[in-house]
This record gives structure tokens, sequence and C-alpha cells, in this order.
């Protein structure tokens, strides 16, 4: 396969970052009844140590069972079929393979919720509602941290406390329903930092929510992250929350992420004619009105059909007959920026002047196994 | 359809007005108005206790004023909870207002009060005002076709059969995107952006005056919210409609109305021309929302003005104005007094007592930004990409 070879072109690239998950190659498949879906192919992605991934695109690209996999929750018939994450954590800088893990083995249960935690779009489908709130932060607590019951409620309520919350003693004892949204989702928050993990992943954490408080939840997330020094990868489809929030930002299009840059780049010298098209079809506050927006014809595929050449080639502005819709394009590293990558043959020329950074090793797959 | 055809047979006895109706504090409504509501409540009874007694009641609408302008996209925004979408479909009769007047201002039959109409003149009223909804799956049938879905209203009025209903339907596809064999097919063929497609089509089937448009593009992918919402602008000049248009998404609503009216727990507090309220705004509720919408822009981060506290619930508000225990201006009379909704510059109304002396933050506009925030892709698009091998 044409694109395989790229995924580790990545990782020599981006290798002297230090990073707390790299996603290599991942690919997902849901073996149903009426066919297969290839939901990840071949997703290769870093997470930098400390700052904030956005992973954003447009339902069905893959970024929600992108976060799911890394935990290794991808829900059945969904299998991973290929690929490796690997993990480093504070203590241990090595990086191991979380795919080698067993799903519900001893080592993954550790890294859950622990090491990785996951906050989800719809608090109320995650909280337990027949459990109290600090019930389950505390369940977290004694499961990872303490075996002292008194130590955990101590360290709830102190959690609570921290994500904003009025009354941290009250909300201890209330019940999931009698939390407002904005609140429900500071209580995932806080049972997702109860252990101050490395790595947060966000499901759509604030789409449910209305601004002002989606304001508020973007605000507590940046001020914990500095204090904690944890990283986070953002899923979202809003590209308003992405630039208030993310340093680095990865665009999926039908399971590959097709640019990866950091977010001042993606927003002012964007490359795949997917990443432009999408920043241009947004309304942009403060410009002239009744302008037309400017559109992406046609919409995300069928995921049960597969594209030949370029997934995007379909849609695509700048379609190349003959290139676009036979080869898959490789990934390019643009010359003056070594972090940011397309996916897009209109760069091929780039990728052929380029010289590959030489003396770094294909780090993960030697050390982690 | 022609609209004395379509009212033939009606009486609308009392229900004609040409009395005057004013606006806030005694304002004379514009004369292109083509809707306008005054005093409009709505209040949902709570009930409890072993015999369900009413005990309380959520005041979703609390008595609001506003007015549409024939043509022109009203935009009507607030949180969730607020009532917006109570207000639109409280204003149309689709829920039995509490109290207060609509006025409809047909172009035929000259102006109406919608609250004293009979059923029957409902029905016929209602074919001048449709509405789109938000959850483009929820809001179609699975178990009809298409082409049956866009012909309901033409069967409910028994207005076309047969061959020219065939030709209508096939007709209203077209307009809005679609092909005409698309009829056969059933809505779970049809990805989200069709079936907000197909929800328009029918919307539009009886050529109406209004349309309510109740989040129609939140449920969509950016790039097909893009889409529907040109198609909404085309259809609009094509067809000359007037549109309420309810949506959270500030973004959305300065590109496509023209004038915005803002909600906080039932009651309308600012309303002005689009530029005006996002540039002045004059109440700090609709300043704070402002604040709050993240711009997709990594030059322009922004810490929000952090509103203190959470919604009031409709069922049991705080006293005075509702935004006091929030609002970073309170003053002693905020919490006291409830400011009413007043004319505070040409078209532009304001629930604050301080609406004059409070010089609040807009949203800056793009030419006064500096350069290097200008140069955004989405302002300048090019691709910029090496020429093709």
């Amino acid at each position: 396969m044409a694109s395989v070879p790229t995924a580790s072109q990545a990782l020599q690239s981006q290798a002297t970052a230090d990073y707390v998950v790299r996603v290599e190659d991942l690919r997902v498949e849901f073996r149903t009844s009426i066919g297969v879906t290839y939901a990840l192919n071949g997703v290769s992605l870093e997470i930098p140590r400390g700052k904030t991934l956005g992973v954003v695109g447009e339902s069905g690209c893959g970024k929600s069972v992108t976060g799911l996999a890394i935990l290794q929750l991808v829900p059945p018939p969904g299998v991973v079929t290929s690929g490796t994450i690997g993990f480093r954590s504070r203590e241990s800088r090595t990086p191991v393979n979380l795919l080698e893990y067993e799903r519900m083995g001893p080592e993954m249960r550790h890294i859950r919720g622990k090491s990785i935690s996951m906050i989800f779009q719809e608090p109320m489908t995650s909280l337990n509602p027949v459990y109290t709130v600090g019930n389950q932060i505390s369940e977290a607590v004694l499961l990872h941290q303490t075996g002292e019951h008194k130590e955990a409620k101590e360290r709830a309520i102190d959690i609570l406390r921290k994500v904003g919350m009025p009354n941290p003693e009250r909300i201890y004892s209330n019940y999931p329903h009698e939390l407002s949204g904005g609140m429900r989702q500071r209580a995932m928050i806080a049972m997702a930092l109860s252990c101050t993990p490395d790595l947060l992943i966000a499901d759509e954490p604030t789409t449910a929510l209305d601004v002002t408080t989606e304001a508020n939840i973007l605000d507590l997330m940046r001020e914990l992250q500095q204090e904690i020094g944890m990283s986070i990868m953002f899923v979202t489809h809003n590209l308003g929350v992405v630039a208030q929030m993310c340093d680095e930002v990865a665009v999926m299009y039908l399971g590959r992420v097709v640019e990866q840059a950091s977010v001042e780049e993606i927003f002012y010298d964007p490359k795949h004619p997917y990443t432009i098209s999408l920043l241009k079809s947004i309304p942009r506050l403060g410009t002239n009105r009744k302008e037309h927006l400017e559109v992406i014809r046609g919409s995300v595929p069928d995921p049960y059909s597969r594209v030949t050449g370029c997934p995007f080639h379909p849609r695509c502005p700048s379609f190349m007959p003959g290139i676009c819709d036979t080869t898959m394009p490789n990934v390019v590293y643009m010359p003056d920026s070594p972090q940011h990558f397309v996916r897009c043959h209109l760069y091929n020329d780039l990728a052929n002047h380029q010289a590959v950074p030489s003396g770094v090793s294909n780090s993960i797959g030697g050390n982690g196994q | 359809m022609d609209n004395d055809e379509r009212h033939a047979g009606a009486d609308w006895g009392e229900a004609m007005s040409t009395a005057e109706m004013t606006i806030g504090d005694g304002e004379p409504l514009p004369e292109d108005t083509l809707l306008a509501v005054r005093g409009l409540k709505k209040h949902f009874p709570i009930r409890g206790g072993l015999l369900r007694r009413v005990v309380g009641s959520v005041k979703a609408v609390d008595g609001i004023d506003f007015y549409i302008k024939a043509g022109e996209t009203l935009g009507l925004v607030g949180e969730s909870g607020c009532g917006k979408t109570t207000a639109g479909r409280t204003a149309v009769r689709l829920y039995e207002p509490t109290a207060g007047e609509v006025l409809f201002n047909d172009p035929q039959m000259g102006p109406v009060h919608i609250e004293h109409l009979t059923p029957r003149q409902l029905r016929q009223l209602w074919t001048n005002i449709q509405m789109i909804f938000q959850d483009p799956f929820s809001s179609l049938d699975p178990r009809m076709t298409v082409g049956r879905i866009v012909a309901e209203p033409f069967l409910v009025h028994k207005m076309l059969s047969g061959r020219a209903l065939q030709d209508r339907i096939a007709e209203l596809l077209t307009v809005v995107g679609l092909r005409p064999e698309h009829a056969s097919r059933y809505p779970h063929a049809f990805s989200g952006g069709q079936r907000q497609r197909i929800g328009i089509a029918r919307a539009l089937a009886m050529n109406p005056k209004l349309v309510i448009c109740d989040e129609p593009v939140s449920a969509l992918d950016v790039s097909v919210q893009a889409q529907v919402l040109n198609l909404l602008e085309d259809l609009q000049k094509k067809f000359d409609l007037t549109y309420l248009f309810i949506a959270h998404d500030l973004s959305v609503v300065e590109h496509i109305c023209d004038r915005v009216a803002v909600m906080y727990v039932g009651y309308l507090v600012e309303m002005a021309p689009t530029e005006e309220l996002y540039h002045h705004p004059m109440m700090p509720y609709t300043e704070a929302l402002l604040a709050a919408i993240p711009k997709p822009d990594p030059r322009r981060r922004s810490r929000p003005i952090r509103l203190p506290g959470e919604v009031p619930s409709p069922a049991n508000p705080p006293s005075g104005c509702y935004f006091h225990p929030r609002c970073p201006y309170a003053q002693e009379i905020c919490k006291q007094e409830r400011p009413p909704l007043r004319k505070v510059a040409p078209e532009h109304w304001a629930a604050c007592h301080f609406a004059e002396t409070l010089k609040l933050q807009g949203v800056p506009r793009l030419s006064q930004l500096p350069v290097d925030v200008q140069a955004a892709p989405s302002a300048q698009p090019s691709t910029q990409a090496p020429s093709a091998p």
C-alpha cells in the first residue's frame, strides 16, 4: 500500500518533540451485517506534552473513534486492525504501545482514568444517575490513589471546588439530575481530572452547552491544564473553539489526518483544499453580511463506499483528473515549517526536494516492543 | 397559488383589524410590518400534589414585543431555555398564548389579529406561515416518501391533485436543490443536509409569506450548514420570503439576519439592526453573549466576560431585572425594578436601566482589526499551492 510508509516519515520529522501519545497508522473497522465500515484508514498523529491538540472534521470522519481507540474503548463490532499507539507517561518516558495490552487487562485499566481520562459530549449519559456526583468522583480516587474513604471524599470535594462548583460539599451529595448542563460538564471534568492524568481526551465537551457556559468551561480547562501540566486532545467540529483552545490542529477527513500544523498555520496558512474550504464555509464575525458563503459541494460520502485515490477528490475544488482519483496522496512536510504536514497531490513537488531529517530513529516501534 | 383564491370563503370577522398597534413604549409600527407581537405571554402550568392542582407556572414567554418587516430576516437568539422557540410558536398560535396581541399583516387581506381567529380561520392563515425545524431526522416521517411529505400540505388544504400535484412536487424539489426523482425515496436515504432541504421544500409548498426557521442549521456539519444558509438566502430573494430565524449560533445569525432580538428568561432584552447590535450592544447580557462567541481566529483569543451563576429558572425568576444577579454593572435599582423594553436609538430597543450610560463592548468590525488578523485565509481565499505536477 502506497500510503503506509508515510506514517514512519511522520515520526521521523517529529520525533524530537516531547509527546504524550503518538498514534501511528491506526486502522479501525466496524464489521456489521450490511458491510464493513472503515472508520480509520491509517491515522497518524502526535499529542505534544502539556499542549492541546485539536482534532477537527465533519461528522463521520473518525475523530471520536480515534479518541476511543487510544483508550481501547472502541465499541463492538469495531476492531482495531493495525497500528500502534505509543504512550509516554510522566514517570516513565519510555513509550509503551497501548495496543499490546489486553483490552480489559490490568495495565489498560491502570491507565484508563489515571494516566489518560476522557470526557464526553453529553454528560448525562456518562454520569451514572443512581450514584451521587461525589460517589462517582471518589470511585476513581479510591481506585487509583488512596484506599481511605475519608481522604477520597476530601479529594473529591477539593477537585469539585477547583472546577468552580459554587458549593462543593453540597454538590458532593447531589445526584446528576439535580445539576444543570454546565454543572454536569464540570462534574465530568472533575472526575476526569481527579487523578491528574497525563492526557485528557475531550470529545466535543462543550457542543451541548450554551456559548456563555461554553466559554466558562473552556476557560476552566485552560486553567487546569496549566496547573496540572496535562495534555489535551480536543475533539470538536467547532473551528471557533479550536482557534481559542488549541496549540496544534489535526484536520481529519474520512478516517485520515489530511493536515496537521500549529493552530496559527492552520488558520492563516492552510494547505489542504479541505482545510481551506472548511475555513471559508464558516461565517466570520464582523464581516460583510448577506454574501454567499463558500460551500464544499456534495457531502461526506457514505461510509460503506470506498473512494479510490484521495478520498476528498469528488468534492475538491483543486481536483486534478488522473492523479487525485487514482493514487492516494502521501504525507508532505512543508519545507519552511517542519511540523506542518499535508496529504495532498498539490504539494508533491515539495516532497521531492525535501530532505528527510536524519539522525532520528523510528522510535516507538523499537522502544515500545 | 393565488392569495385571493386561498382566502375565498373565509370570514375573518372581528379578527380583521385596522386598529393601530404599537410596540415597546408606544412606538408606532413600521408601515411594512408583516408580523407584530405585543405583550405576548405563554405560561405553562406546573401541577403538583395529589389532585394535580396547578401550583405554579413556568413563564416561558412573559410579555415580549417585536415586529418583523416584510422581506427581512429577524434573528431571535438566546441561550437554551430562554423561550425563543416557545416565542416563535406562540406568535403564530401553534401554542395558545396566555396573553398578548399578534398582528399578521396579510398583503391581500390587510391586518389580522391572530389571537382572535377561529380554528378554521387559523388553518387558512397558516398557509401563509410555515416552519422549518431543527432536527432533520425527527421532523420527517420515516414511513412517507419524500414526495408524500412535500405533497401533504396540498392534500391537507385540498389544493392540488393528480398531475398538477406531481409537477408541483418536482418543481419544489428542484427549487431546493434536489432532483424530481428523489420524490419516490424515503427520508432515510438522505443525508442531514438533504433532509433539511426536504423540510424546506415542504415549508415552501404553500407559497408562504413568513417562514419560522427554528435552528435550521444547528444539527448540520459546517460545510453543509453553509449550503443550507445560502439556499435560505436564495429562496428569500426568489420568493420574497420573510424569516423569523431562531438560533443560538451568533456567527450564523450575524450572517443571515437583518435585525436581531435577544431573549433572556422569557423576556426580550434587546432588539436592533444586526450591525448595530453586534457593534454597539446596549444591554450587558448581549455584551456577554457576544464576548463568549468562540472566534475562529487564533490571533483573536479573548477572555470571555465571566458571568457568575447560572441562567435562572423561568419558574422561579429573580426580582427586578432578571439579569441582575449575573450582571457586572448591576446597581440597587436593578434588584427592585424590572426595566421595560424601550427605544434607546433609532430602531434600537433595550431593556436596561443604564442602556445609555454604559459603554458596552461589541464585536469589532473586521476592518478595525489589526492587518495581520484581517489576513486570515477565510478573508483572502487562495490556495497558494505550488503548480500541479
